[in-house]
């Protein structure tokens, strides 16, 4: 009874076996054909992205190669074509001789006049913000969310909308037409999204650390220095480079605000593309805007990868 | 002279009360553990003690001066957190250092404040790191460290243990009961876990709703609760509670079945309660197999009941069991063995048995 009991035991067994090994084939196969099938579409995938990237690239990639053609090469050639004779005259011509407007004397003073007003203005841009920040997820009071929300429709308020209230304004102060008068507007302007970007990093930092340094006898300021801004470097990196590309890259306030001798870089590039006596110099109209644009590249080149940590930094807690 | 008094302290976030009139004395040197279920309002007291939150109404005294409004730099107490809260950007030697710098102690004392306080703590090795390279018994070190350093008179603890280990916390325990009998200290201790309360501390403060129900010696608190919900939430497993009814001075019979009785403790005085209805609280200990040395005491009183969970413990044995609709936690001998579903016999020692009014729910 027993023996019989074992054998069909065993018997059963086989099938059991033979029936999983059949499905494992089954499932192989498809696993195999899926593999392939997923390696198609990731080839797809990538030649679609490296399609797009292209693209994206090819204004950059006809404006570099322009700049370095001669003004001949340009109107006889394509504006796709190589250059047969790279040079950066230019460049040259760009950055020391080329007429903006009135004066010739290329760009180079404008770049002055917009470093004078960009450095300031993200400089207490970015502390206000901070200091703001501070408040708003530290020492908050009764009605800060409030604050706060409203503080946030500066964002969307779009430029046009403040120019006229603003030239009023600057004409109050006497400030109007001139660089400390840009600085107020960019400073103004910029404060709601520093604020924005240092309040929610600030958010993720743990409250009791502030706990901790009030019973220490740290007061607000001390706090903030000793305590906070050492934790703030990544914001701190995401918030210049913000408020730099936005603030060089601005042609509107910079054209209203200015006057004539503050003129940065945006407005003198205009001005240079739209002077022409005789010919239109594309290679020098070229090499001037990519100059005008060098600055931001070489800032995100440079701390662009703290500007991605940055952005995800306030999600992670502590620091 | 109290080194900590809290007078009446009432606390409101709009309409909600979570503070409803607190009063505690605490005297010098003395350890209080605040325990209580979550939302009870010991963080909140806690906070108010430190001066990090105001309070609606009432006035704390920290060693006869009245700091109710003052700052918590003012107050000269520390505090020790739940996240420990290091400044991340400091080493452990700045963490340390940092609030006898802001009171501008001078730097060669400073110095001198943390090598003591760091060899007190056995951290010398770890001045020069940073919190992100301690471990979590390390960085609980070093946040007492930063507390001890200021000699404050009053310490507070707020859950300092609950984010380690179970084996990490069972030692830092026994370190900070140690620290507490070495210096002296004042300590105001906020927890959720009764053991710690048990073993810590010198009274014992239970809350509930923001009322303080019990504040007393852990054994007190232990052997007395002064109303049901000390005594479920004190010990584990909890209190067993049951019906039952007074028959005469000497005994009483349990309500659920009719049948058990079960006689009443020397120096518990029912009388006013012949006839009525009480509960009665005994702990699970006290319920065990048959001892023979136990076998002829007065308080003494065997009963069947059915067993329906066994959980060995190692040192003892659980036995979850049932008498009439009522489930009952006992405590046995390993060696003693019982049968699933059966019926054995079970010994009620009513030594320290409890009573409480079912209306009032106190202890009678």
């Amino acid at each position: 009874m027993k023996k019989t009991y074992n054998l069909s035991y065993s018997a059963n067994g086989t099938k059991n076996l033979s029936l999983l090994g059949s499905v494992k084939d089954k499932a192989n196969r498809y696993l195999q054909q899926r593999s392939i099938v997923q390696h198609l579409l990731r080839i797809l995938l990538y030649s679609v992205l490296l399609f797009m990237a292209l693209i994206y690239l090819l204004p950059l990639l006809v404006m570099v190669m322009n700049s370095l053609k001669d003004v001949e090469e340009i109107r006889n050639g394509s504006l796709l074509a190589l250059p047969k004779d790279p040079s950066l005259a230019a460049w040259a011509k760009a950055w020391g001789s080329a007429c903006t407007g009135s004066t010739c004397e290329g760009i180079a003073p404008f770049f002055i006049n917009s470093f004078k007003i960009v450095l300031p203005a993200v400089a207490i841009s970015t502390i206000l913000g901070a200091l703001n920040g501070y408040v708003l997820s530290m020492w908050r009071f009764k009605g800060s969310d409030l604050f706060f929300g409203l503080l946030l429709f500066g964002c969307f308020i779009p430029f046009q909308v403040v120019l006229i209230p603003m030239a009023m304004t600057l004409g109050w102060l006497g400030l109007a037409s001139s660089a400390s008068g840009l600085i107020l507007v960019h400073v103004i302007y910029g404060m709601a999204f520093t604020t924005l970007f240092f309040r929610n990093y600030y958010v993720g930092l743990p409250r009791e650390l502030i706990s901790a340094a009030k019973i220490d006898g740290a007061g607000f300021f001390l706090i903030f220095w000793r305590i906070i801004l050492p934790l703030s470097p990544p914001i701190i990196v995401v918030t210049v480079i913000w408020q730099f590309t936005q603030i060089w890259n601005d042609f509107l306030f910079g054209v209203v605000f200015s006057g004539a001798d503050n003129l940065p870089v945006t407005v003198a590039l205009n001005n240079l593309v739209n002077t022409s006596f005789g010919g239109k110099e594309y290679n020098v109209d070229m090499a001037a805007a990519l100059l005008a644009a060098l600055p931001t590249i070489v800032v995100y080149v440079f701390a662009g990868k703290y500007f991605v940590r940055g952005l995800s930094a306030g999600a992670v807690k502590g620091a | 002279m109290a080194a900590l008094s809290i007078e009446n302290v009432k606390k409101s976030y709009g309409s909600t009360q979570v503070l409803k009139g607190i009063n505690i004395d605490i005297e010098k040197g003395e350890f209080l553990v605040l325990i209580g279920p979550s939302g009870c309002g010991k963080s909140t007291m806690m906070n108010s003690i430190a001066g990090l939150e105001s309070i609606s109404e009432g006035r704390i005294l920290i060693g006869g001066k009245d700091v109710t409004h003052a700052n918590p730099k003012d107050r000269d107490i520390a505090m020790v957190f739940q996240s420990y809260a290091l400044y991340p950007n400091m080493t452990v030697r700045g963490n340390i250092s940092f609030g006898l710098e802001v009171r501008k102690m001078p730097k060669p004392e400073r110095e001198k404040q943390v090598q003591k306080v760091a060899q007190l703590l056995q951290i010398e090795h770890l001045l020069d790191r940073k919190p992100a390279q301690l471990s979590g018994g390390q960085r609980q070190r070093v946040a007492m460290g930063r507390a001890l350093a200021r000699e404050p008179k009053i310490y507070l603890f707020d859950e300092p243990l609950s984010n380690l280990d179970a084996k990490l916390r069972v030692e830092m325990r026994a370190e900070i009961k140690k620290l507490h009998q070495r210096l002296g200290t004042t300590i105001v201790y906020v927890t959720h876990d009764q053991v710690e309360a048990m073993t810590l501390a010198d009274r014992i403060a239970v809350m509930r709703d923001g009322l303080l129900q019990q504040l007393a010696s852990p054994q007190e608190v232990y052997d007395r609760p002064a109303n049901l919900f000390v005594a479920g939430f004190m010990g584990s497993p909890p209190m067993n509670f049951i019906d039952v009814t007074i028959q005469n001075s000497d005994s009483l019979i349990i309500s659920d079945t009719e049948q058990h009785q079960l006689p009443i403790p020397e120096g518990y005085d029912l009388s006013s309660y012949i006839g009525k209805k009480v509960i009665l609280g005994i702990r699970p200990e006290m319920i065990t197999e048959p001892l023979q040395h136990k076998a002829d005491l007065r308080e003494v009183c065997v009963l069947k009941l059915k067993t329906l969970l066994t959980e060995a413990m190692g040192a003892d044995t659980m036995v979850l069991t049932q008498l009439g609709e009522k489930e009952l936690n006992c405590r046995i001998n390993p060696g003693h063995q019982v049968q699933m579903n059966q019926y054995s016999d079970f010994m009620f020692d009513m030594s320290k048995a409890v009573f409480f009014d079912p209306q009032t729910e106190n202890l009678i």
